[in-house]
Parts: C-alpha cells; structure tokens; sequence
C-alpha cells in the first residue's frame, strides 16, 4: 500500500532537448578525445625523439662503459683513490629508499 | 492552489533518487575527509596509505553511482538539470534576502518568494555539485588510472583542479548543505528516509512544486 497520496508528474524530453543534450555530450567528448589523443601522439613523439638523440650520443662516443669514462679515471688519479675504495664508498654511496608506499 | 485536506503526505524524492543520494553520502564523505587527510598529511606511513585506498574505494563509488544513476535514470537527471538552470526573478529575490535564514535570526521581517522543489541556495548548490562532481571523477580517474599515459601538464593541472575543486565542494557540503539540510528536518527525514513530505509543508517550503508538479496518485 502506497504511503502517500502525490507524487510528481513525469518528466518529458523534448525533441529540441534530446538532441541539445546529445549534441552537447557529443561534442565534449569529441574534444576532449581529440585533445587528449593529440598531446599522447606528441608525448609519443618526442620520447621517441629523444630516445633517437640519446642513441645517437651514444653512437659517436668513443668509449661506451661508464667504469671506462676517461673524466671519471682522471678524477681518481687526481685525488688518488680508486673505485670501491673507502673514500669513494664515503662519497658516492646511496641508500636505497623504498618509495612504492606512500 | 491546491487544497490539502490534512497530513497528505507527497512522494518528494523517488526510490532511485534517495538510493543515489545515500551512495553520494557514503562516498563524497569518506573521500572528503581522507583527501583532507591526504593534504594536509597528518599520519604516519600505514595511516596515509590507509588514508589513500579509502580516499580511492570512495571514489570508485562515487563514480560507478553517477554513471548508473545518469545511464538508468536520465529522467531525473534532466528534471534536476532543469531546475538548476531555470533562474526567474524569484530566485533573484530569494538570492538578496538569502533564503531568509539571517532575517530569521535577527528577528527582522522577511518575506521568501515562492519556490520550485529547489531553492535558489540549492539550485546554486546543484550547479556546483553537477559541475565539481563531473570534474573531480574526471581528473580522479587521470590521476588514478592514466598517470603514466598523460603528459606533464595533463597531469599537473588534473591535481590542482583535483585539489581546488575537492577542497571548495567539500568546504560547500560539509559547511553548507550539511548543516541546512539537518535544519530544514522534514526534507532530511524524506531524502534519507521513505522520501515522503508532509503536504502542508511542502505547501509552504516549495509552492510552485505543489501548485504545478505534482499530481494525485491513482
């Protein structure tokens, strides 16, 4: 048994506003997929730019190893100590910090 | 004007609509507060890790019951789109004496112009709830499902919208809609209960709503 004794009319769509709501959604989602697809394509675009730059560094490097990186080796025999030394442990040691929680 | 006999009682908000409306509550409160907490990083490790899994279970929620309610029922959502876009000059009376609420307390006399089901506090309500809503479940979503497909900037301005538009909407429910909808007692007894209204009181708090929408039930 009902508990009340009104209720409110129904609600009619009119044909102007079924295709103003429609044409609205359609539009806002239009835009935002093309702007949204467009700034991946350029993000896309300039990883791989980089990636291109980075290799191609690379490539003209004469030596390739960081342990053969000729600064580096003048840096330790200028300061006299040598990789894994105490020193360099002192010096250029991280600890690792676990940041996939929060 | 209608006359009522007595006690009628008026089917204010249906089934579905108070289904929503206790979804909205049991998800915007929960992630208010831990987007609160999240801000302003109050806890220790475990509490904000705890802080963050109910700040995103809140916002699934939140999602998955506006998408139902918008695709199952449309009706109401373009009723309420209705009502929240529809100003007369009413509502610009309404706006100047503010509902009425500080006459009220100062003891001075007032005179509310007749109202629709909403008020124009809640029609200005609605507009920013529709429209803060749509953006915090957007740029939830970016933030928590596209953060590594979306560019810098997308995801830059997704958090500060986030941020501003969650910490305004929150301050607006929690220190307006709260505390006026506890106040006007009848309307929080029908949307958190059988959803019927006392047809004198609808009569005085919304006129236009009973002269015009409703009808007897068969």
């Amino acid at each position: 048994m009902k508990r009340y004794s009104y209720e409110e009319k129904g609600v009619k769509i009119s044909r102007r506003e079924f295709l103003g709501f429609v044409g609205v959604v359609s539009a806002f989602l239009w835009t935002g997929a093309y702007t949204m697809t467009d700034l991946i394509v350029d993000r896309t675009k300039y990883i791989k730019m980089r990636t291109a730059g980075l290799y191609q560094d690379d490539e003209k490097q004469a030596k390739r190893q960081s342990h053969n990186n000729q600064s580096l080796l003048n840096m330790y025999k200028s300061l006299n100590f040598h990789p894994m030394s105490p020193l360099a442990e002192e010096l250029f040691h991280t600890h690792y910090v676990d940041r996939s929680i929060l | 004007m209608k006359k009522f006999k007595g006690n009628e009682r008026i089917l204010h908000h249906k089934l579905p609509t108070r289904l929503f409306h206790w979804c909205l509550v049991l998800s915007f409160l929960p992630a208010g507060f831990t987007g609160l907490i999240l801000f302003f990083r109050p806890l220790g490790d475990a509490g904000m890790n705890l802080a963050m899994q109910v700040h995103i279970v809140g916002g699934m929620v939140l999602f998955i019951a506006c998408a139902l309610f918008f695709l199952l029922c449309p009706g109401r959502v373009i009723a309420f789109w209705r009502e929240i876009t529809t100003w007369t000059d009413d509502d610009y009376a309404w706006m100047k004496i503010s509902g009425g609420y500080i006459h009220k307390l100062l003891l001075l006399e007032y005179e509310v112009p007749p109202m629709n089901k909403l008020n124009s506090g809640q029609k200005m309500m609605g507009v920013m709830v529709l429209v803060g809503t749509i953006l915090l479940i957007l740029t939830g979503l970016v933030l928590y499902i596209a953060l590594p497909l979306v560019p810098k900037e997308i995801a830059f301005y997704a958090d500060r919208i986030h941020l501003v538009v969650g910490i305004f909407l929150f301050m607006c429910i929690v220190g307006g809609h709260i505390p006026l909808g506890i106040y006007n007692w009848p309307e929080f007894c029908s949307m958190f209960g059988d959803g019927t209204i006392n047809a004198r009181y609808a009569q005085e708090h919304h006129p236009l709503w009973t002269k015009h929408e409703i009808k007897e039930t068969k």
